[in-house]
């Protein structure tokens, strides 16, 4: 298949998971956050409420799509765009199979980790185009978050290219032991934190903290372009969890075809089961406080812990 | 063909956009072009089969450089941006530059390799390569990004103190 024709099929492919990801998720998070607050969530609209979250999108795709008059109107359309695309990408490498990823690429590693940089511009853009002090603010705050937890997020899964010795996603998972579990638990925790954080999720949701800032960088969205801004966060949420999953659990543990597919979705709901925890569960970071955890805590145990992999590369794997 | 049009999409996507940074007198529009620039750059790198150098783009110059440069217009505000127009396009200086891209073209045309994938190209040998056989020009590169920086900075503090 062509290059253009099989890129397409993806970028197609791709959007469907992230749609289908943020109706779950979206209605996974009620659900949960229902549970630990002593209620049901959802469970008027289809079993279990599981319709709720699709009559909510219907509602905001008939909204009024409305673009404020002082905004730069052409940026201001376009930035949901740009925070969506990557999302759409980062799934590309996530091998979703025993052997196989849809770029299993020699990079892919690399590239899973630099696409989130990409919507730190549609972050800021959408801030910035909006005319509006929220907005602006919300995207220098989501800009600076990001940037900074970049780096011990990719300290954390350096440490497994260092013992794996590959940065082709689906020879990582392949590589993957159960000894790995105890070695890179640091490593994970540390990888989980700043994916939350990389998300702009509770506790780390300073770039939208509705107390401060009303919804930050996306204040001024409405309708289809504000749910395209949530279809990124959840499609987010997802490519990271199957990312960790298959990094840092195991994956697909070896087996064959969909039995290892399923093994790997299971894993990644837990992983987002636990995003939805924490967030319903602890009170949002200050600004000082967040950049803190960042460069003084994280950052350190990242290297600390890519220090330990080195030497175990070189002592005992070598 | 499907391969020759992408090359093309990414040719014309690398122009445009850096004729955008030259032409527009908006800042962020600017930001904007520099960023499609870039964007190109790093396709046509992976189109050459040089996956680690167009993702080494990806991550230093769009998700790093490209970030700080918004963060500092953002943080001007937008009225300061209004402002913050570049002067006006010099005609002269647009016909110099045509001018001398056609001269390059020309004179280089015969030295160039032709543009076509480069196959089997890993992460070790393009370290290789960069840390190897092309580790002169590695450097100078190095060398001539450190003296714009110094160039920069004379030209922001204005010169000879007084």
């Amino acid at each position: 298949m062509s290059p253009l024709l099989w890129g397409g099929l993806f970028g197609l492919l791709s959007g469907t998971a992230i749609a289908l990801a943020a109706l779950f998720g979206v209605w996974w998070e009620r659900k949960v956050s229902g549970r630990m607050q002593m209620r049901f969530g959802p469970q008027q609209a289809g079993p279990a409420g599981l319709l709720q979250t699709l009559a909510d999108t219907i509602k905001l795709v008939l909204k009024e799509d409305v673009t404020p008059a002082a905004a730069d109107a052409r940026i201001f359309r376009m930035a949901p765009l740009l925070v969506f695309a990557p999302v759409a990408l980062s799934l590309l490498v996530v091998p979703l199979v025993t052997g196989w990823a849809p770029l299993d690429s020699g990079v892919g590693v690399l590239l899973f980790l630099a696409v989130p940089s990409v919507s730190v511009l549609g972050v800021l853009l959408g801030g910035w185009s909006s005319a509006n002090t929220y907005g602006t603010l919300g995207g220098l705050r989501g800009a600076a978050q990001m940037v900074s937890y970049e780096i011990p997020r990719t300290l954390s899964v350096l440490a497994l290219v260092v013992v794996a010795g590959t940065m082709r996603p689906s020879a990582l998972m392949g590589a993957w032991r159960l000894w790995w579990l105890p070695l890179f638990a640091v490593a994970f925790v540390v990888y989980l934190i700043s994916s939350i954080a990389e998300l702009n999720r509770g506790p780390f949701d300073l770039p939208e903290a509705d107390s401060e800032l009303v919804a930050g960088y996306f204040v001024d969205y409405t309708g289809i372009r504000w749910a395209i801004f949530m279809m990124a966060e959840y499609g987010g949420m997802l490519a990271c969890s199957l990312f960790g999953a298959a990094m840092f659990l195991g994956g697909t543990n070896g087996l064959p075809g969909l039995l290892g597919a399923l093994v790997l979705l299971v894993k990644a709901v837990a992983i987002v089961t636990v995003i939805i925890w924490v967030k319903w569960s602890f009170p949002r970071f200050r600004q000082d406080q967040l950049m803190r955890l960042a460069w003084k805590v994280l950052t350190p145990i990242a290297l600390v812990q890519l220090l330990v992999a080195g030497a175990v590369a070189v002592v005992w794997l070598r | 063909m499907s391969a020759t049009l992408l090359w093309w999409g990414l040719a014309v996507l690398t122009v445009a956009g850096a004729a955008v940074v030259l032409l527009t007198r908006e800042m962020m529009r600017m930001i904007l072009g520099l960023g499609a620039f870039l964007l190109g750059i790093a396709g046509l790198y992976a189109w050459l089969g040089f996956g680690l150098l167009a993702v080494a783009e990806l991550f230093v110059y769009v998700g790093g450089v490209l970030v700080l440069f918004l963060l500092a217009i953002t943080a001007m505000g937008r009225d300061a941006d209004a402002r913050a127009i570049v002067r006006r396009f010099d005609l002269g200086a647009a016909l110099i530059s045509i001018g001398l891209a056609v001269v390059l073209v020309v004179a280089l045309r015969g030295l160039l390799p032709a543009a076509v994938p480069v196959s089997g190209v890993t992460v070790e040998s393009t370290a290789d390569y960069l840390l190897g056989v092309w580790l002169p020009q590695f450097e100078i590169a190095g060398v001539v990004l450190l003296a714009g920086l110094a160039a920069a900075l004379a030209i922001v503090q204005g010169g000879d103190d007084e």
